[in-house]
């Protein structure tokens, strides 16, 4: 269990990174590309290199990102929700709406993992079970491919049923611990890191702040 | 029929308090299934693709830059730059923040953020210089909604996605109006600092101002790299905000040391966490908004309006007020992503630049942004703070009445929006 906490944490980490940098590269790339006329063999090299994959790269980065992302917020408790009626329920009431609110959390993401399975199967996980077992694969379609990185779509597609599985065992867990503990996880939407030990040490020749500070 | 189904639904949900994307999705579902023969796998595909477009990126970018820059180092430097230029005019301290948020809001696209980085170092200064707390957290909460209107814009990204905007042209047509909220509220801030008589700052020679900028200079040059990057075309707004991602972490680590390099991989993930969050509810709006456009339910609400001959000011007055109570029990994200692909067809109806709406509609989320129960900044304030939320309310009051002004000014004259857009030739 712990195990899968922190794969989920260390993947959407590494995308989130992963994506920033490769537009990065490919903008300055391209910058690069069409401003070092004055250097040919520099420029000639920069044209050899090819980031027209970077766009549909990132593109499925953060889709992967956002899926696994989803689930990691069900622990987080960052899926905000119009809780200003339920708030004034008395507390009895109020966690029978809440094990509603995180069951219909669970078919929900329980449904779209069902069909994004399907979809999936029917858009070359099939064929490609089919090639991998050895047995004839008929008349099973192989799936259509993405345009720039030439990948075909189901193993891109696969983040949906991944992700919305995992996004419905999250919601299982957080009902399953409301209900023995009584409580949620909650994101605390003010709280920024790094602000609660810093505060301001004016310089020693900005007077005017300093009267102002100290 | 189908129409106050899908509403009374969606309605029903949300109000259970689950969250807004599950509430979505659910509605949707349930009306494809009970009244449509729509196949259900086009769903999941759709899953996929509402977010597969590289306009939506911008959003996780901004918001991976704003964490990087909240960390204190650039908000302390644009505080005292701030101070220095007008801490010695009525409103003092006041008064800085207000800058400090305007400059803040320009290189940040979110408005809580704006209010954590400026009121976190400034209120405990304001309050050890002898303003009342109620003076400081009015200033703060209002001004942090800056964040938002004054580009780059994680809400009007979101808009731009929900109608096909041009984003550049959202962030140019935000300029103006943000510059102008800034001094509304500056001028509230003087007026009632000079009534009150208010501590001021001794005032700054111009080597210390000088001083100030420079070693604020870092921060405000990610101003021109977004703007200048969109406008002289550059960068894609996608681009820019991944370019201000890098720079924003360049100069955290690197240049102003304020966070440690074993940190980052701690705000990337929480970065990533809140992106997420808004990219699930953005797939789940898109397929509410599909089943929309597929019951052409705003085209009828366009023919219903025009059949009783309501014109633009009345539509507008309508829309202003069906936003500020929707700012009421939503959070900005939501609201945009579930209201503009109604009103929006409505309005292109009736003759509305896309662009000016689309301001409007920010605006009415800086006001949302700033009043009970779910006003977020008033929370961050109030975390700052420690005054309870009613307090903080009465508190707020002078300043959101006259940004309750600024949007009516906003909803009525167009121009305000659109001078600098046309300048530059982004909209007609």
């Amino acid at each position: 269990m712990k195990f899968l906490d922190h794969l989920e944490e260390w993947l959407i980490t590494f995308l989130m990174a992963g994506a920033t940098l490769i537009i990065f590269v490919a903008v300055v790339h391209r910058y690069a590309a069409s401003n070092t006329g004055s250097i040919p063999a520099l420029q000639d090299w920069l044209l050899t290199l090819n980031f027209t994959w970077a766009q549909e790269l990132t593109i499925i980065m953060f889709v992967w990102m956002a899926k696994f992302g989803a689930a990691y917020g069900v622990r987080t408790g960052i899926h905000v929700g119009v809780d200003v009626l339920i708030n004034r329920l008395d507390e009895k009431l109020r966690s029978k709406f809440i094990v509603f609110g995180l069951f219909a959390g669970a078919l929900f993401t329980f449904i779209v993992a069902s069909l994004g399975g399907y979809f999936v199967w029917e858009n070359g996980a099939n064929h490609a079970f089919l090639q991998l077992m050895g047995t004839p694969v008929g008349d099973v379609p192989e799936g259509p491919t993405t345009p720039d990185l030439e990948w075909p779509t189901w193993i891109v597609y696969l983040a949906i049923p991944l992700g919305s599985s995992l996004m419905c065992f999250r919601f299982l867990q957080v009902l399953v611990s409301f209900i023995k503990t009584g409580e949620l996880p909650h994101h605390d939407h003010g709280h920024v890191d790094g602000l609660d030990d810093d505060n301001l040490h004016p310089s020693e020749s900005n007077r005017g702040m300093k009267e102002g500070i100290k | 029929m189908s129409a106050s189904f899908i509403f009374i639904l969606l309605l029903a949900l949300m109000l259970t308090g689950m969250p807004i994307s599950i509430s979505l999705g659910l509605t949707v579902l349930g009306f494809l299934f009970l009244f449509t023969h729509v196949p259900l796998e086009s769903v999941a595909l759709k899953l996929f693709t509402g977010i597969e477009k590289f306009e939506i990126m911008a959003i996780p970018f901004f918001i991976l830059a704003g964490n990087f820059l909240t960390h204190g180092g650039v908000a302390k430097r644009m505080i005292r730059f701030a101070s220095a230029m007008v801490g010695h005019m009525y409103g003092g301290l006041g008064l800085s923040g207000v800058l400090a948020c305007a400059l803040f809001a320009a290189i940040s696209g979110s408005s809580p953020a704006t209010v954590v980085a400026i009121g976190s170092i400034l209120l405990p200064a304001m309050m050890k210089a002898g303003f009342p707390k109620k003076f400081g957290a009015g200033i703060i909460t209002t001004s942090g909604a800056l964040g938002i209107l004054i580009p780059p814009s994680i809400v009007m990204v979101m808009y731009s996605v929900a109608t096909s905007t041009s984003v550049g042209a959202l962030f140019m047509a935000g300029v103006v109006p943000g510059i102008t909220l800034a001094l509304v509220l500056g001028g509230v801030t003087y007026y009632r600092a000079r009534k009150f008589d208010y501590p001021r700052l001794p005032k700054a020679s111009w080597g210390e101002r000088w001083k100030t900028f420079r070693e604020s200079i870092w921060g405000l040059l990610l101003i021109m790299i977004v703007m200048g990057g969109i406008y002289t075309g550059l960068f894609t707004p996608t681009e820019a905000a991944a370019m201000s991602a890098v720079y924003a972490f360049i100069i955290a680590v690197f240049v102003y040391k304020d966070l440690r390099f074993k940190d980052v991989p701690r705000v990337l993930l929480n970065s990533a966490n809140m992106s997420a969050m808004l990219l699930y509810i953005i797939t789940n709006a898109m397929l509410f908004s599909f089943i929309m456009t597929n019951e052409n339910i705003p085209q009828a609400l366009a023919s219903w309006m025009l059949g009783n001959g309501l014109g633009v000011i009345t539509f507008l007055l309508a829309c202003n007020i069906i936003l500020l109570l929707a700012g009421n029990f939503m959070e900005p994200s939501s609201i945009v992503l579930i209201f503009a692909p109604i009103l929006f067809p409505v309005a292109m109806k009736l003759g509305i630049d896309p662009v000016h709406f689309g301001i409007i509609m920010v605006v009415n989320m800086e006001v949302g942004m700033c009043h009970p129960p779910v006003g977020l900044n008033l929370y961050v304030a109030s975390g700052i703070t420690k005054m309870g939320i009613t307090e903080l309310t009465i508190a707020v009051w002078p300043w959101l009445l006259s940004m309750l002004g600024f949007l009516m000014m906003i909803t009525y004259w167009p121009s305000l929006s659109l001078w600098l857009p046309r300048m530059l030739g982004m909209v007609q």
